[in-house]
Protein backbone atom coordinates (compact mmCIF):
# COMPACT_ATOMS: atom_id res chain seq x y z
CA UNK A 1 0.00 0.00 0.00
CA UNK A 2 2.90 2.40 1.01
CA UNK A 3 3.72 2.35 -3.13
CA UNK A 4 0.64 3.96 -4.28
CA UNK A 5 0.91 6.91 -2.51
CA UNK A 6 3.92 8.86 -3.54
CA UNK A 7 5.13 11.41 -1.17
CA UNK A 8 4.36 9.10 2.12
CA UNK A 9 7.41 9.53 4.63
CA UNK A 10 6.03 7.00 7.15
CA UNK A 11 5.28 2.95 6.08
CA UNK A 12 1.21 2.50 6.44
CA UNK A 13 0.04 -0.51 7.96
CA UNK A 14 -1.22 -2.38 5.53
CA UNK A 15 -4.81 -2.77 5.89
CA UNK A 16 -5.69 0.48 7.60
CA UNK A 17 -5.67 3.16 4.82
CA UNK A 18 -9.25 4.44 3.28
CA UNK A 19 -8.13 5.43 -0.23
CA UNK A 20 -10.63 7.38 -1.82
CA UNK A 21 -9.19 7.13 -5.30
CA UNK A 22 -8.47 3.26 -4.83
CA UNK A 23 -11.27 1.48 -4.35
CA UNK A 24 -10.39 -1.35 -7.04
CA UNK A 25 -7.16 -2.12 -5.14
CA UNK A 26 -7.80 -1.65 -1.45
CA UNK A 27 -10.34 -3.02 1.00
CA UNK A 28 -12.48 -0.46 2.70
CA UNK A 29 -12.73 -0.78 5.77
CA UNK A 30 -15.17 1.03 8.53
CA UNK A 31 -12.79 2.66 10.84
CA UNK A 32 -10.30 5.94 9.98
CA UNK A 33 -7.18 6.21 10.48
CA UNK A 34 -5.45 8.09 13.56
CA UNK A 35 -2.10 7.47 12.09
CA UNK A 36 -0.08 10.48 10.11
CA UNK A 37 0.98 9.92 7.05
CA UNK A 38 1.58 12.71 5.13
CA UNK A 39 3.47 15.84 7.13
CA UNK A 40 0.97 18.18 5.00
CA UNK A 41 -2.45 17.20 6.77
CA UNK A 42 -0.90 17.25 10.23
CA UNK A 43 -2.64 20.34 11.27
CA UNK A 44 -5.99 19.14 9.80
CA UNK A 45 -5.87 16.02 11.61
CA UNK A 46 -8.24 16.24 14.12
CA UNK A 47 -10.55 17.91 11.88
CA UNK A 48 -10.66 15.50 9.66
CA UNK A 49 -10.59 12.58 11.66
CA UNK A 50 -14.11 11.79 11.07
CA UNK A 51 -13.65 11.31 7.42
CA UNK A 52 -10.95 9.78 7.78
CA UNK A 53 -7.64 10.63 6.00
CA UNK A 54 -8.13 10.84 1.93
CA UNK A 55 -5.00 9.63 0.08
CA UNK A 56 -4.70 10.64 -3.30
CA UNK A 57 -3.29 7.93 -5.42
CA UNK A 58 -1.02 8.68 -8.31
CA UNK A 59 -2.62 9.80 -11.72
CA UNK A 60 -1.55 6.62 -13.14
CA UNK A 61 -4.26 4.32 -11.41
CA UNK A 62 -6.65 5.73 -13.57
CA UNK A 63 -5.44 4.84 -17.15
CA UNK A 64 -6.72 1.40 -18.01
CA UNK A 65 -4.16 -1.52 -17.37
CA UNK A 66 -4.44 -4.35 -20.14
CA UNK A 67 -5.24 -7.04 -18.03
CA UNK A 68 -4.40 -10.24 -19.58
CA UNK A 69 -5.73 -13.50 -18.49
CA UNK A 70 -3.43 -15.46 -16.95
CA UNK A 71 -3.53 -18.02 -19.56
CA UNK A 72 -2.10 -16.07 -22.03
CA UNK A 73 0.59 -13.94 -20.30
CA UNK A 74 3.07 -15.58 -22.15
CA UNK A 75 2.53 -14.49 -25.33
CA UNK A 76 3.59 -10.88 -24.13
CA UNK A 77 6.39 -8.99 -22.71
CA UNK A 78 6.53 -8.01 -18.94
CA UNK A 79 5.67 -4.12 -19.71
CA UNK A 80 2.81 -4.99 -22.42
CA UNK A 81 0.98 -7.54 -19.66
CA UNK A 82 1.30 -5.10 -17.07
CA UNK A 83 1.37 -1.82 -18.41
CA UNK A 84 -0.99 -0.08 -20.20
CA UNK A 85 -3.53 -1.32 -22.88
CA UNK A 86 -1.16 -0.20 -26.08
CA UNK A 87 -4.08 -2.81 -28.33
CA UNK A 88 -7.16 -1.55 -27.50
CA UNK A 89 -6.30 2.55 -27.34
CA UNK A 90 -5.76 4.29 -30.63
CA UNK A 91 -2.12 5.00 -30.94
CA UNK A 92 -1.27 8.82 -30.48
CA UNK A 93 2.43 9.97 -30.79
CA UNK A 94 4.01 11.27 -27.95
CA UNK A 95 6.84 14.48 -27.81
CA UNK A 96 9.80 11.95 -28.65
CA UNK A 97 7.61 10.52 -31.57
CA UNK A 98 8.32 13.84 -33.40
CA UNK A 99 11.19 15.38 -32.51
CA UNK A 100 12.45 17.44 -35.73
CA UNK A 101 16.10 16.55 -35.91
CA UNK A 102 14.90 13.03 -36.06
CA UNK A 103 12.72 13.49 -38.98
CA UNK A 104 14.01 11.72 -42.25
CA UNK A 105 14.97 14.19 -45.01
CA UNK A 106 14.69 13.83 -48.75
CA UNK A 107 15.97 14.92 -51.99
CA UNK A 108 14.21 15.16 -55.54
CA UNK A 109 15.51 16.43 -59.03
CA UNK A 110 12.42 18.15 -60.65
CA UNK A 111 14.26 18.76 -63.87
CA UNK A 112 11.10 16.98 -66.77
CA UNK A 113 8.54 16.39 -64.10
CA UNK A 114 5.33 17.28 -64.31
CA UNK A 115 4.62 19.80 -61.61
CA UNK A 116 1.62 18.72 -60.47
CA UNK A 117 2.33 15.25 -59.88
CA UNK A 118 5.51 16.31 -58.36
CA UNK A 119 3.66 18.33 -56.16
CA UNK A 120 1.39 15.89 -54.65
CA UNK A 121 4.23 13.19 -53.51
CA UNK A 122 5.79 16.27 -51.84
CA UNK A 123 3.09 17.18 -50.29
CA UNK A 124 2.20 13.55 -49.13
CA UNK A 125 5.67 12.84 -47.76
CA UNK A 126 5.57 16.23 -45.92
CA UNK A 127 2.16 15.49 -43.82
CA UNK A 128 3.15 11.79 -43.45
CA UNK A 129 0.09 10.33 -45.13
CA UNK A 130 3.00 7.44 -46.39
CA UNK A 131 3.81 6.59 -42.55
CA UNK A 132 1.61 4.20 -40.32
CA UNK A 133 2.09 6.92 -37.51
CA UNK A 134 0.35 9.69 -39.24
CA UNK A 135 -1.62 11.44 -37.51
CA UNK A 136 -3.53 14.40 -38.71
CA UNK A 137 -2.91 16.52 -36.04
CA UNK A 138 0.62 16.10 -35.12
CA UNK A 139 3.53 16.91 -37.62
CA UNK A 140 4.67 13.59 -38.47
CA UNK A 141 6.11 13.92 -42.18
CA UNK A 142 9.52 14.60 -43.41
CA UNK A 143 11.46 16.92 -44.88
CA UNK A 144 11.90 17.34 -49.03
CA UNK A 145 14.39 19.80 -50.65
CA UNK A 146 13.88 19.97 -54.22
CA UNK A 147 16.57 20.92 -56.31
CA UNK A 148 16.67 22.22 -59.89
CA UNK A 149 13.15 23.83 -59.58
CA UNK A 150 13.47 26.03 -62.13
CA UNK A 151 13.20 22.49 -65.21
CA UNK A 152 10.09 21.48 -63.65
CA UNK A 153 8.02 20.86 -66.64
CA UNK A 154 4.54 21.01 -67.31
CA UNK A 155 1.92 19.58 -70.15
CA UNK A 156 0.26 21.05 -73.01
CA UNK A 157 -0.14 24.59 -73.71
CA UNK A 158 0.41 25.74 -69.85
CA UNK A 159 3.59 26.90 -70.58
CA UNK A 160 2.09 30.28 -71.99
CA UNK A 161 -1.53 29.87 -70.60
CA UNK A 162 -1.28 29.00 -66.80
CA UNK A 163 -1.50 31.81 -65.22
CA UNK A 164 -0.73 32.85 -61.61
CA UNK A 165 -2.25 35.58 -60.05
CA UNK A 166 -1.84 37.20 -56.68
CA UNK A 167 -3.49 40.45 -54.98
CA UNK A 168 -2.09 43.42 -53.07
CA UNK A 169 -5.49 44.02 -51.20
CA UNK A 170 -5.78 47.58 -52.34
CA UNK A 171 -8.15 48.15 -55.58
CA UNK A 172 -6.81 47.48 -58.73
CA UNK A 173 -3.91 45.49 -56.96
CA UNK A 174 -4.52 42.06 -58.91
CA UNK A 175 -0.95 41.30 -61.12
CA UNK A 176 -1.23 38.44 -63.50
CA UNK A 177 1.61 36.75 -64.78
CA UNK A 178 2.31 33.21 -67.29
CA UNK A 179 3.93 30.35 -65.58
CA UNK A 180 7.24 31.04 -67.89
CA UNK A 181 7.28 34.71 -66.80
CA UNK A 182 7.39 33.55 -63.12
CA UNK A 183 9.83 31.15 -63.74
CA UNK A 184 12.11 33.39 -65.14
CA UNK A 185 11.34 35.77 -62.36
CA UNK A 186 11.55 33.45 -59.34
CA UNK A 187 11.36 29.46 -60.39
CA UNK A 188 11.25 28.35 -56.57
CA UNK A 189 7.67 30.09 -56.49
CA UNK A 190 6.43 27.72 -58.88
CA UNK A 191 6.88 24.59 -56.91
CA UNK A 192 5.90 26.06 -53.54
CA UNK A 193 2.84 27.53 -54.92
CA UNK A 194 2.09 23.62 -55.87
CA UNK A 195 3.08 22.06 -52.94
CA UNK A 196 1.34 24.97 -50.49
CA UNK A 197 -2.08 24.21 -52.52
CA UNK A 198 -1.84 20.57 -51.79
CA UNK A 199 -0.88 20.83 -48.00
CA UNK A 200 -3.85 21.95 -45.36
CA UNK A 201 -4.86 24.99 -45.00
CA UNK A 202 -4.36 26.14 -41.22
CA UNK A 203 -1.67 26.42 -38.08
CA UNK A 204 -0.44 23.04 -38.96
CA UNK A 205 -0.18 23.46 -43.05
CA UNK A 206 1.78 26.86 -42.53
CA UNK A 207 4.01 24.59 -40.29
CA UNK A 208 4.41 21.68 -42.60
CA UNK A 209 5.27 24.23 -45.58
CA UNK A 210 8.45 25.02 -43.78
CA UNK A 211 9.89 21.71 -44.17
CA UNK A 212 9.50 22.29 -48.01
CA UNK A 213 13.25 23.66 -49.77
CA UNK A 214 13.36 24.52 -52.64
CA UNK A 215 16.24 25.45 -54.48
CA UNK A 216 17.31 26.81 -58.48
CA UNK A 217 20.74 25.20 -59.33
CA UNK A 218 21.82 21.39 -58.57
CA UNK A 219 23.25 21.67 -55.29
CA UNK A 220 21.60 22.59 -51.56
CA UNK A 221 23.04 23.51 -48.41
CA UNK A 222 21.74 20.62 -46.54
CA UNK A 223 24.49 18.10 -47.17
CA UNK A 224 25.20 17.54 -43.48
CA UNK A 225 21.46 15.94 -43.53
CA UNK A 226 22.56 13.05 -45.82
CA UNK A 227 18.86 13.30 -47.85
CA UNK A 228 17.53 10.48 -48.88
CA UNK A 229 15.78 10.10 -52.36
CA UNK A 230 12.13 10.48 -52.86
CA UNK A 231 10.38 7.45 -53.71
CA UNK A 232 7.99 8.04 -56.60
CA UNK A 233 5.34 5.73 -57.15
CA UNK A 234 3.82 7.85 -59.74
CA UNK A 235 4.76 6.49 -63.35
CA UNK A 236 3.52 9.32 -65.39
CA UNK A 237 5.58 12.18 -63.51
CA UNK A 238 8.43 11.92 -65.88
CA UNK A 239 7.43 14.06 -68.91
CA UNK A 240 7.09 12.51 -72.17
CA UNK A 241 9.49 13.80 -74.95
CA UNK B 1 -48.05 42.10 -1.79
CA UNK B 2 -45.52 41.33 0.71
CA UNK B 3 -41.84 41.53 -0.62
CA UNK B 4 -40.46 38.32 -1.40
CA UNK B 5 -36.39 38.32 -2.13
CA UNK B 6 -35.59 35.43 -4.55
CA UNK B 7 -32.53 34.40 -1.81
CA UNK B 8 -29.83 31.92 -3.11
CA UNK B 9 -31.96 30.12 -6.03
CA UNK B 10 -30.32 32.00 -8.71
CA UNK B 11 -26.13 31.88 -6.84
CA UNK B 12 -26.49 28.06 -6.50
CA UNK B 13 -28.01 27.41 -10.20
CA UNK B 14 -24.80 30.20 -11.51
CA UNK B 15 -22.23 28.58 -9.11
CA UNK B 16 -22.66 25.45 -11.01
CA UNK B 17 -22.20 27.34 -13.78
CA UNK B 18 -19.42 28.70 -13.15
CA UNK B 19 -17.95 25.32 -11.57
CA UNK B 20 -18.47 23.69 -15.50
CA UNK B 21 -17.40 27.26 -17.34
CA UNK B 22 -14.65 27.40 -15.13
CA UNK B 23 -12.08 26.48 -17.39
CA UNK B 24 -12.72 28.61 -20.10
CA UNK B 25 -10.89 31.00 -21.99
CA UNK B 26 -11.85 35.14 -20.70
CA UNK B 27 -14.59 36.63 -20.30
CA UNK B 28 -16.24 32.82 -20.76
CA UNK B 29 -15.54 31.86 -17.25
CA UNK B 30 -16.26 35.35 -15.68
CA UNK B 31 -19.23 36.92 -16.87
CA UNK B 32 -22.14 35.05 -16.10
CA UNK B 33 -24.44 35.68 -18.81
CA UNK B 34 -21.18 34.40 -20.83
CA UNK B 35 -21.03 31.32 -18.98
CA UNK B 36 -24.56 30.17 -19.87
CA UNK B 37 -24.12 31.04 -23.39
CA UNK B 38 -20.65 29.05 -23.52
CA UNK B 39 -22.09 26.51 -21.44
CA UNK B 40 -24.68 25.72 -24.03
CA UNK B 41 -22.45 25.88 -27.24
CA UNK B 42 -19.61 23.20 -25.05
CA UNK B 43 -22.78 20.71 -24.07
CA UNK B 44 -23.64 21.20 -28.17
CA UNK B 45 -20.49 20.33 -29.47
CA UNK B 46 -19.69 17.54 -26.77
CA UNK B 47 -22.51 16.20 -27.70
CA UNK B 48 -22.69 16.24 -31.71
CA UNK B 49 -18.80 15.48 -31.33
CA UNK B 50 -19.95 12.28 -29.39
CA UNK B 51 -20.87 11.01 -32.88
CA UNK B 52 -18.41 12.58 -34.99
CA UNK B 53 -15.88 10.88 -32.73
CA UNK B 54 -16.72 7.27 -34.15
CA UNK B 55 -16.36 8.58 -37.43
CA UNK B 56 -13.40 10.50 -37.22
CA UNK B 57 -11.53 7.39 -35.38
CA UNK B 58 -12.73 5.55 -38.40
CA UNK B 59 -11.25 7.82 -40.99
CA UNK B 60 -7.74 7.49 -39.29
CA UNK B 61 -7.61 3.90 -39.13
CA UNK B 62 -8.43 3.77 -42.43
CA UNK B 63 -5.65 6.14 -43.60
CA UNK B 64 -3.31 4.67 -41.65
CA UNK B 65 -3.86 0.96 -42.69
CA UNK B 66 -4.03 2.65 -46.06
CA UNK B 67 -0.50 4.32 -45.54
CA UNK B 68 1.17 0.72 -44.45
CA UNK B 69 -0.56 -1.74 -47.64
CA UNK B 70 0.60 0.89 -50.25
CA UNK B 71 4.30 -0.11 -49.83
CA UNK B 72 3.20 -3.35 -50.14
CA UNK B 73 2.99 -3.88 -53.94
CA UNK B 74 2.25 -1.70 -56.41
CA UNK B 75 -1.26 -2.01 -57.34
CA UNK B 76 -2.19 -2.90 -53.79
CA UNK B 77 -4.63 -0.43 -51.91
CA UNK B 78 -6.76 -0.53 -48.99
CA UNK B 79 -9.75 -1.22 -50.74
CA UNK B 80 -8.31 -4.09 -52.39
CA UNK B 81 -7.12 -5.56 -48.71
CA UNK B 82 -10.29 -5.15 -47.28
CA UNK B 83 -11.72 -6.93 -49.82
CA UNK B 84 -9.73 -9.67 -50.21
CA UNK B 85 -10.29 -9.39 -46.32
CA UNK B 86 -14.45 -10.39 -46.58
CA UNK B 87 -13.57 -13.14 -49.09
CA UNK B 88 -11.54 -14.85 -46.39
CA UNK B 89 -13.96 -14.06 -44.03
CA UNK B 90 -11.58 -12.34 -41.36
CA UNK B 91 -13.54 -10.80 -38.56
CA UNK B 92 -10.59 -8.08 -37.71
CA UNK B 93 -11.51 -5.06 -37.54
CA UNK B 94 -10.26 -1.95 -38.60
CA UNK B 95 -9.00 -0.18 -35.00
CA UNK B 96 -6.64 -3.59 -34.30
CA UNK B 97 -5.78 -3.44 -38.24
CA UNK B 98 -4.10 0.03 -37.53
CA UNK B 99 -2.55 -0.89 -34.11
CA UNK B 100 -0.89 -3.95 -35.70
CA UNK B 101 -0.16 -1.93 -38.57
CA UNK B 102 1.83 0.32 -36.27
CA UNK B 103 3.16 -2.34 -33.54
CA UNK B 104 3.65 -5.16 -35.02
CA UNK B 105 4.26 -4.89 -39.19
CA UNK B 106 5.41 -7.98 -39.76
CA UNK B 107 2.23 -9.24 -38.63
CA UNK B 108 0.14 -7.35 -40.93
CA UNK B 109 2.22 -8.13 -43.88
CA UNK B 110 1.67 -11.97 -42.61
CA UNK B 111 -1.91 -11.24 -42.47
CA UNK B 112 -2.01 -9.82 -45.84
CA UNK B 113 0.20 -12.32 -48.03
CA UNK B 114 -1.90 -15.29 -46.61
CA UNK B 115 -5.01 -13.74 -47.60
CA UNK B 116 -3.76 -12.73 -51.04
CA UNK B 117 -3.43 -16.17 -52.06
Amino acid sequence: MAVLCSSSTVILPTSSVKSSGCERKSPFLGFSLTAISKPSVRVGIYANSKRGLQVKCEAEQTTTTSLVPANQRWMFDEEEANGPDIWNTTWYPKASDHVNTDKPWFVVDATDKILGRLASTIANHIRGKNLASYTPSVDMGAFVIVVNAEKVAVSGKKRNQKLYRRHSGRPGGMTVETFDQLQQRIPERIVEHAVRGMLPKGRLGRALFNHLKVYKGPDHPHEAQKPLDLPIRDKRIQLQK
Amino acid sequence: MTRIKRGYIARRRRTKLRLFASSFRGAHSRLTRTMTQQRIRALVSAHRDRGKRKRDFRRLWITRINAVIHEMGVFYSYNKFIHNLYKKQLLLNRKILAQIALLNRSCLYTISNDIKK
